[in-house]
């Protein structure tokens, strides 16, 4: 195993002591490669935040490592962290957290200028990414004037100005209804795989299952399964692995949502 | 993308202000208000500043235009500020003029006293001086010096607050003299300046012969501290330079005026500190989320401090400009509607109120950058 990509090896996190200790995580391990969506799902107080949270060096685990790109997280200096989440991370929030004073442009270009690269440079690059993301037209807009689809359309810009190694993004449909919540995801999918860039997604919703290339359950601080998923090579849609039909062609296992598919697959 | 290590942090701090500048701009109406709080307590500051250097040099005009370098006072006496008490006499005067690198003396008569103006009683300095001699108002706007003892000059703003003009009469010290003229720049909130001739002073004081004070004009190329040396030998000569003098009563002034003076620009800047703590303060709350999410993405903790450290400046340095407006407007209404009060506001009382501005921004600041400083980046994830 190379040390691209994000490893989480046992880590625990456990607030307060004594009676009032609460094992938030507990003794969890994973690794996400480099080009992979990753989503955890799981009931509310899970530890799903809490891990996300880890991930994204904003909170030190009680024990185990966090590494990303060979960089050990979560043995950092409190003032080494901010840099790294600044060039490594991309933060996507479930209320799109705009800076409400500066348009579009700027909410993306602002991560980019913090690096230290000239204004120009920094907006030269939101121009480009924001345009990758169908908003080249909404470049002078205060995020008020957004709708909802839109506004998470340039927290993914933000999120990806500094091309990060990793994108984090608690609940990123739960302001969205459904139609846009899966384009908006399916545009992060879409993006994040042509950069190479691993992803990892915190969300109760259920119907992102299929941008999502592993799906990971928490329950009570511990991972309790993983679902693997597979795109039907005909029709194109997501399913669930375990419980998928299958079929072998030149050694290789395809998945798919009905035998019809299937039979259509392998005559092909 | 790569960043010029050496532009860098000038980049980051640009980027900070850019951010403050906006967030100021985004709710106008509370920019504008904060603004005009700091401008008004700049204001009063300045305004207070300015009337204290209008009374101080109120307190020194009639010295700063009278001749001589050096005065003789009697023993004990060193400023004229509290009038005369003792009187010097008549041979002093003679002694004085005698002495060996004295090319001039001018005797004055000063005394406090009431005038009965329309029935209101005034205070007034009683100046008397020989007409050959100087002393005597010289900035005459109207009139004549005068010539005989029932002949008086009267200052300008005082006549024309009891609408007396040159020809009127009014009393003083059980005498009642003719308005021959009207001098200007001889106003003043602790008394205004009223001339006549020293004999007719020395009727009012009782004291024939008598001065306050000798201005001493020395002769051309005569050094005044030797000057002042001789005089010092003289019996009953209290010698003093005239700068000093000015300086003492400059300074009784100031004894009367800086303790509360103080109090109210301390006041003023508390109450500067306080709008431009709340306006940051509110304004940073407002924001909390959004600094959080700063923080989460990776700000450093000096950015978020220079984006709330920079509305609290930019607020303040516009509302200090502001107040430097409206203390010079403040000061022409003032003197305008009150001439006796003089207000001058000095480029030293400006760069003060600027650096009072300043520090009341830094001061209105730290609650801010605390609460930011605070602030934990995870907060925004947990709703």
């Amino acid at each position: 195993m190379d040390n691209l990509g994000l490893q989480v090896e046992r880590v625990t996190k456990r607030f307060g002591s004594g009676d009032t200790e609460v094992v938030a995580v507990r003794d969890v391990s994973l690794v996400v490669n480099p080009g992979e969506v990753v989503l955890i799902m799981g009931p509310s107080g899970s530890g799903k935040t809490t891990l996300l949270l880890m991930l994204g060096a904003l909170l030190k685990p009680t024990e185990g490592s966090i590494t990303l790109d060979g960089l050990e997280l979560s043995a950092m200096s409190e003032r080494k962290l901010p840099d790294v989440r600044l060039r490594h991370f991309g933060f996507i929030f479930q209320d799109f957290n705009l800076l409400s004073a500066l348009n579009v442009l700027d909410n993306v270009a602002f991560p980019a200028e913090l690096t230290g690269v000239s204004r120009r440079t920094a907006r030269e690059k939101a121009t480009a990414v924001l345009t990758e993301l169908g908003l080249g037209h909404r470049l002078r807009f205060p995020p008020d004037k957004l709708s909802g689809g839109e506004k998470q359309r340039v927290a993914i810009a933000r999120a990806l100005i500094n091309d990060p190694t990793l994108i984090l993004a608690d609940e990123p449909t739960a302001n969205l209804d459904s139609s846009h919540g899966h384009e908006t995801m399916r545009l992060l999918r879409e993006i994040t795989q042509k950069r190479s860039r691993s992803v990892v997604i915190v969300s109760h919703d259920a119907r992102i299952k299929d941008i999502a290339d592993r799906v990971l359950w928490l329950e009570d601080g511990q991972f309790m399964k993983a679902i693997e998923m597979a795109t039907d090579p005909i029709c194109g849609m997501a399913v669930e692995r375990e419980g998928a039909v299958a079929g072998v062609r030149e050694g290789e296992t395809y998945y798919f949502c009905a035998k019809g598919c299937r039979d259509e697959f392998l005559a092909s | 993308m790569t960043a010029s290590p050496v532009f860098a942090p000038f980049r980051a701090v640009a980027s900070a202000v850019r951010l403050a500048f906006r967030n100021l701009l985004q709710d106008r109406l509370r920019f504008a208000l904060s603004v005009v709080g700091v401008g008004l307590s700049l204001m009063l500051i300045l305004f207070l500043i300015g009337l204290r250097a209008g009374a101080l040099r109120s307190a020194v005009v009639y010295l700063d235009n009278a001749p001589g370098s050096v005065g003789v006072f009697p023993p004990g006496t060193k400023s004229t500020s509290a009038g005369s008490a003792q009187f010097l006499a008549p041979e002093t005067a003679s002694a004085v003029a005698s002495t060996p690198g004295v090319a001039r003396v001018t005797p004055i008569l000063l005394t406090l006293g009431l005038a009965d103006l329309h029935g209101k009683k005034e205070v007034i300095k009683l100046i008397g001086y020989d007409a050959a001699l100087g002393g005597g108002p010289w900035s005459l706007k109207q009139g004549r010096e005068p010539v005989a003892d029932d002949e008086v000059v009267l200052d300008r703003v005082l006549a024309g607050r009891h609408g007396l003009r040159v020809g009127d009469t009014f009393e003083i010290g059980g005498r009642r003299p003719t308005i021959v003229g009207l001098s200007s720049e001889t106003s003043s909130w602790t008394g205004s300046y009223v001339f006549a001739l020293r004999t007719f002073v020395e009727a009012v004081v009782l004291a024939p012969g008598g001065a306050s004070f000798l201005l001493v004009t020395p002769e051309p190329g005569t050094r005044i501290s030797e000057l002042s040396a001789r005089l010092q030998t003289l019996e009953g000569a209290n010698v003093v330079l005239k700068g000093e003098v000015m300086a003492n009563d400059r300074e009784a002034v100031a004894g009367i005026f800086d303790r509360v003076l103080l109090l109210m620009v301390g006041a003023a800047f508390i109450v500067g500190a306080l709008v431009v703590g709340m306006v940051i303060y509110t304004a940073t709350n407002e924001r909390r989320a959004e600094y959080g999410i700063l923080k989460a993405i990776g700000a450093p903790g000096g950015v978020l401090y220079r984006v709330v450290a920079s509305q609290a400046v930019v607020a303040a340095s516009i509302g200090a400009v502001l107040g430097v407006g409206f203390a010079y407007g403040m000061g022409w209404l003032v003197m305008a509607a009150r001439p006796q009060f003089m207000v001058i506001i000095e480029p030293t009382s400006i760069a003060v109120a600027l650096a009072a501005g300043f520090v009341m921004a830094l001061a209105g600041a730290l609650f801010p950058a605390r609460a930011v400083a605070r602030l934990e980046p995870a907060e925004v994830f947990r709703r």
